[in-house]
């Protein structure tokens, strides 16, 4: 697993517009995704013993939420650029 | 030896590694030679086939349309594991939805039957991928790893 993203670095170029430059320090909102992370941890190991327990074939939301932060924490150096004749957009997770 | 020296080369001339991890990476191999043919050397420092299969870090698109527009994607190796690894778990209502979306424009693919194992088959694929398409109107798209 990588270092979770810490910066979101975005720009905006419409044509004949001043450019927009967002610099986002997701770093600040770890806090706040570890503990909305614990909380759905625990809620989603509740519902899979549930389920279990209901004999339901599909019990696997604990690892579905797992996976999902994982994906999350591999976006961690994705670049995308696009130019065109109308914008030029970059953005850069950090 | 001579295949992992040749393989690095190719790496570099392809442009996939800097020429500084050409370098390293030679000297790695450089040391495990060294290290073979010594009968009391010192530890090798790191297995330099472990490095070589971990080079591919990122999957790139670039798309240059005949009209000057540009798509340049960077995207992490990891994540798309992690998205192949999380398709294998949606449940199998949402995946139909999702099947027959993708069916709608064009792509029948079915990611329900992926295991495991094809994640990492796939994923492993994509370090030997390469494409390059060249369009009569001018666009060019290419995909790969480095």
């Amino acid at each position: 697993m990588n270092v979770p993203p810490a910066i979101l670095d975005l720009k905006i170029a419409p044509p004949d517009q001043r450019p927009v430059h967002l610099w986002l320090p997701l770093f600040l909102l770890w806090p706040f995704v570890l503990v909305i992370g614990v909380l759905a941890l625990v809620l989603a190991i509740l519902t899979d013993v549930v389920l279990l327990v209901l004999g339901q074939p599909y019990h696997h939301y604990t690892i579905l939420l797992l996976r999902s932060l994982e994906a999350l924490t591999d976006t961690h150096g994705m670049v995308i650029r696009i130019r065109s004749d109308k914008t030029a957009v970059d953005m850069t997770v950090q | 030896m001579g295949e992992d020296r040749s393989r690095i080369l190719n790496m570099l001339a392809e442009g996939k590694i800097t020429a500084e991890e050409a370098e390293s990476l030679l000297d790695a191999l450089d040391a495990r030679a060294a290290g073979a043919s010594a009968s009391a050397g010192p530890a090798i420092q790191g297995d330099p086939t472990e490095l070589i299969e971990a080079l591919p870090k990122f999957l790139y698109v670039k798309v240059d349309s005949e009209n000057g527009d540009k798509v340049d994607v960077k995207i992490p190796v990891a994540l798309v594991r992690s998205g192949l690894k999380l398709t294998s778990l949606i449940p199998a209502q949402a995946m139909d939805q999702i099947n027959d979306s993708m069916s709608e424009h064009g792509m029948s693919v079915d990611f329900s039957n992926l295991k495991p194992q094809d994640i990492d088959d796939i994923v492993e694929a994509l370090r030997e991928m390469e494409i390059n398409v060249d369009s009569a109107n001018g666009d060019k798209v290419r995909v790969y790893t480095a």
